[in-house]
């Protein structure tokens, strides 16, 4: 009988928060919000210290699920009051360590601000909560005609405050543009928890282009709370083929020629073929697995347009050597080859447990010869590579693929990472394609930009921030930032995480 | 504390996220303690780095449905099913989870005896609206009934539990389906009283195996065919539950009805179809589990006027087994989702291959019906 009632009032328990009673911070926040949004304990805290990246600080502190506008402004002036530090968050998929908190921050998760609050198809406008996932807002669109038209792998389950913080881009970035291009109006509450309004729907918004500042900050300016995006009529008609090639080279030339002759593709896309056997293995879409290298194709408009398009990218691939030509025969195929080219970095365990993705951008005609250079760094490393990129934005993501377990692997597989980005820059790259800087590039900050340029940007930071407490020790590197990088390191870690 | 995981099962996952959007729990929360990349790492925690056993990780595991949404999304195939059905044994072993007295609860499932006994308590108090409605029964629970009998050995029918106490006339249609496809039907009844998919999704490993091992023994030869989806796909996994050759065997020779009959639905008379627009709802172990949730489709489309997909990518009902009397609070959202799902589908009637899912379902107001009771009223009426 005492087991029965123990285990009934252990369920009466349940979701019931106990942990952090007492601090003032955490009741604070369980006044403003329901209680049950607020987590302080143990596995949750644990969990909230990781993204997706392979990097971790801190720990996090209370975390916060807000429902509305209203309740992240309470949680921005508690912070403030209490002078405590915050992260935004979406669903932890940033690549780049964005959403790790350093030191004990408090975490604002938005994964519940997840309502479509209007769809005006006359002015192709939607207005959209922060926690809205990307595939879901195009799946509403679609029966309209219409789709958003940044499209990253992550798409089934990234938000769009996440690809608004990293300015996210997709294989069909390439014709469309990234987010910055598909974002007209922003809706963001400052540190001091004010609500800003950046952008506008005109189609030219007077002053500065603060939208555009907030667009890529990853995080460091406040939190979005509402998005107005740009919606895409859908294209009549897409045309998607698969060329293999004996050599990544070939493809990459490929690329670089068709992209010469004039022809701008929906999206071009290259896996190698360590890649494609991962992938093919997952999806069974017919990828030939005993290709050097495979190039995903897509054009779209007018029916005759991507015809005579299409035949020519084909006519290309076989001047540089294509082994095979194929077109998707129907929506079937083309959505299972566009499955395996979206779930890749995912696929990787099957070789092994661990990756660390990079994601740089060079210029297309030195794709062939930074891939050549890439293969020789991981090979003096002992480590794998696996190359799976958007081609036609020369924007690369080499893949070093390992298992932690094994001793001293996770400095081989820095020490490779940061040749490989000191390769790209040399080679006339810049630092992030589409990941974001985070905490993973913050070193090469100071390669790529003057002490003139940080210090400007971390004046216009503060210029929002004044007391650095949004998403600290982001971004900008340590001799520059407002914030003590190393005082949020050495924050003791309290839970067990 | 060592939970027993297989360390490279638990390494194959590189935490990418991919799976969190076919997470039903993570869908209505937003919440990683609520998605599978947050339950693996919590085993992970637990595992390799000692974290405590907290009210808050047993939760974590404890809200899981178990409909394994996330395994056919995830890339590199993590075995998210086998990694929650272990935690959970080694977590009730422990004394973490599942209580005694929700151990004792499902005892009966074994027992034909005590269940009828117990169905029939359940009838009487049912109908004088003495029992909770969050239980989820059927408003008729059958007070007394009849076996099945058998009608030839070409294919076994599992009957199963309480499928078989609340829901006969589900096999009774399915038999009279089989029948007109030209087979003789033996049910199974008492021989292999129950399949052990709840015991093993609530930890009780010793208790699923000697049930499969029962069914193993009693089941000889002929195909083994089950219209309910959660037994069938725990029953496909006998092979790899007791590491036997038999077993393995035993579990090739199990089929879903749809599966088997997609193979045959040219054996089956020509009728004029129901005029009805039919939702398939797919239940999750038919689809992320067995994968043939394609077969239902072709044996209902000869038999309905029309059929709709529903929108939400399979995602799960909420139902679960026992879960929805276990986490009704959570099994209610996720209801509601899978609700407005099959309201945008606008259908005259939802066919659910799954006895859980259709309770769960009805308790919402969503006239559902078993795939098999549509095609015996098109071809008897
Ligand atoms: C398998 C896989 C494939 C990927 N493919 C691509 C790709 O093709 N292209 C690409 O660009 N990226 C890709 N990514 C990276 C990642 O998915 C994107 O950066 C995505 O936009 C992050 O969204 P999120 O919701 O997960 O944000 P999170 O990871 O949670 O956060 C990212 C950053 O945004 C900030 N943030 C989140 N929400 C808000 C808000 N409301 N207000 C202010 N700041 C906020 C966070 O503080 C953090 O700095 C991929 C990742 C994975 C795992
Ligand atoms: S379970 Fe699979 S899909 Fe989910 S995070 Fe792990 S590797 Fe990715
Ligand atoms: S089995 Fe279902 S509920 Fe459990 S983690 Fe996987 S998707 Fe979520």
């Amino acid at each position: 009988m005492a087991g029965f009632l123990s285990s009934v009032r252990r369920r009466l328990n349940l979701n019931q928060p106990t942990a952090g009673d007492g601090d003032p911070v955490v009741e604070a926040l369980r006044a403003a919000l329901d209680p049950s949004r607020v987590r302080y304990d143990g596995a949750e805290r644990t969990l909230l210290s990781h993204d997706a990246s392979i990097f971790d600080g801190g720990v996090a502190g209370p975390v916060c699920y807000p429902l509305t506008t209203a309740e992240v402004q309470s949680v921005m002036r508690i912070a403030e009051k209490h002078t405590r530090n915050i992260v935004p968050r979406g669903a932890g998929t940033g690549l780049a360590g964005g959403a790790i908190p350093l030191g004990a921050p408090i975490v604002v998760a938005v994964t519940r601000m997840n309502n479509i609050i209007e769809v005006d198809v006359d002015n192709r406008i939607a207005w959209v909560e922060p926690g809205v996932v990307n595939l879901d807002l195009t799946r509403h669109l679609m029966p309209l005609g219409f789709h958003f038209a940044p499209d990253p792998s992550s798409q089934q389950v990234c938000t769009i405050g996440g690809n608004v913080a990293n300015n996210s881009g997709g294989p069909h970035c390439l014709a469309y543009g990234v987010t910055n291009a598909h974002v007209l109006a922003i809706e963001v509450v400052l540190p001091s928890g004010e609500v800003a309004m950046l952008g506008g729907l005109d189609a030219e918004p007077a002053g500065l282009d603060l939208r555009g500042v907030f667009i890529g900050s990853e995080g460091t300016l406040g939190i979005a709370t509402k998005v107005a995006v740009r919606i895409t009529p859908n294209a009549p008609a897409v045309k998607t083929m698969l060329l293999s090639f004996d050599t990544v080279r070939n493809a990459a030339h490929t690329v670089s020629a068709i992209i010469a002759a004039g022809i701008v593709p929906a999206a071009l896309e290259v896996m190698d073929q360590r890649i494609t056997q991962a992938v093919e293995t997952y999806v069974g879409a017919g990828y030939p697995t005993d290709a050097g290298a495979v190039l995903l194709a897509e054009v779209d408009g007018l029916a005759e347009s991507i015809e005579i398009d299409a035949n020519r990218i084909a006519e290309i691939g076989r001047e540089q050597g294509a082994i095979e030509v194929r077109f998707a025969a129907d929506e079937t195929e083309r959505a299972l080859l566009w499955k395996g080219r979206k779930t890749a970095f995912g696929a990787v365990a099957q070789i092994a447990p661990d990756y660390y993705l990079h994601d740089t951008v060079v210029p297309r005609s030195r794709l062939a010869d930074v891939l050549d250079e890439v293969s020789a760094i991981a090979e003096r490393h002992d480590l794998i590579v696996m190359n799976v990129f958007h081609a036609g934005d020369g924007n690369l993501h080499p893949l070093l693929v390992f298992d932690k377990r094994e001793p001293g692997v996770i400095e081989r597989v820095h020490a490779a990472g940061d040749e490989i980005l000191t390769a790209s820059l040399n080679a006339g790259g810049v630092l992030s394609g589409e990941h974001g800087v985070g905490v993973e590039k913050q070193k090469f900050m100071d390669l790529f930009f003057t002490d003139d340029d940080l210090a400007h940007q971390n004046r216009l930071r503060q210029a929002f921030d004044p007391g650095c407490r949004t998403n600290p020790g982001k971004v900008i590197p340590s001799g520059h930032s407002c914030a003590d990088i190393a005082a949020l390191k050495r924050v003791p870690r309290e839970v067990w995480a | 504390m060592d939970l027993k995981l297989d360390a490279d099962d638990l390494n194959t996952c590189v935490q990418c996220g991919l799976c969190l959007p076919h997470c039903p729990t993570f869908r209505v929360t937003g919440d990683e303690t609520m998605s599978p990349r947050g339950r693996i790492q919590l085993m992970r925690e637990v595992q390799d780095n000692d974290a405590p056993v907290t009210s808050e990780v047993v939760d974590a595991f404890a809200t899981c449905v178990q409909c394994r949404g996330c395994e056919p999304a995830c890339p590199s195939n993590v075995p998210f099913g086998h990694l929650m059905e272990q935690t959970r044994e080694t977590l009730v072993d422990n004394g973490h989870m599942t209580p005694k007295w929700q151990q004792l609860a499902l005892k009966p499932l074994a027992h034909p005896k005590l269940l009828k006994a117990g169905t029939a308590a359940l009838a009487v108090a049912n109908k004088s609206g003495l029992l909770p409605k969050r239980l989820g029964l059927p408003d008729e629970l059958p007070v007394r009934q009849k076996p099945l009998v058998a009608s030839g050995d070409d294919v076994w029918l599992f009957t199963g539990c309480v499928m078989d106490a609340w829901q006969r006339e589900v096999h009774a249609a399915t038999k009279r389906v089989l029948e007109a496809a030209g087979f003789g039907v033996q049910p199974t009844n008492d021989l292999a009283p129950c399949c052990g998919a709840l015991q093993s999704h609530a930890g009780m490993g010793n208790d699923a195996r000697n049930l499969a091992a029962k069914a193993i023994s009693a089941l000889a030869d002929a195909p083994v065919l089950v219209n309910s989806a959660g037994c069938g796909a725990a029953m496909k996994d006998y092979g790899h539950m007791l590491g036997t050759d038999s077993a393995a065997a035993f579990s090739k020779r199990v089929f879903d009805i749809s599966e088997f009959l997609a193979e045959h639905v040219d054996s089956l008379p020509a009728v004029e179809p129901l005029d009805l627009r039919v939702a398939v709802q797919d239940p999750c172990h038919l689809r992320h589990v067995q994968r043939v949730h394609t077969a239902t489709r072709t044996v209902l489309e000869p038999f309905v006027r029309e059929l709709v997909e529903l929108d939400d990518d399979g995602l799960c009902c909420g139902a679960g087994g026992a879960y929805s009397v276990l986490q009704p609070e959570l099994a209610g959202q996720i209801r509601d989702r899978k609700v407005g799902a099959i309201e945008r589908a606008t259908p005259d009637v939802v066919a659910s291959a799954n006895p859980g899912c259709s309770m769960h379902l009805a308790q919402a107001g969503v006239e559902t019906v078993h795939p098999m009771t549509l095609v015996d009223r098109a071809l008897n009426g």
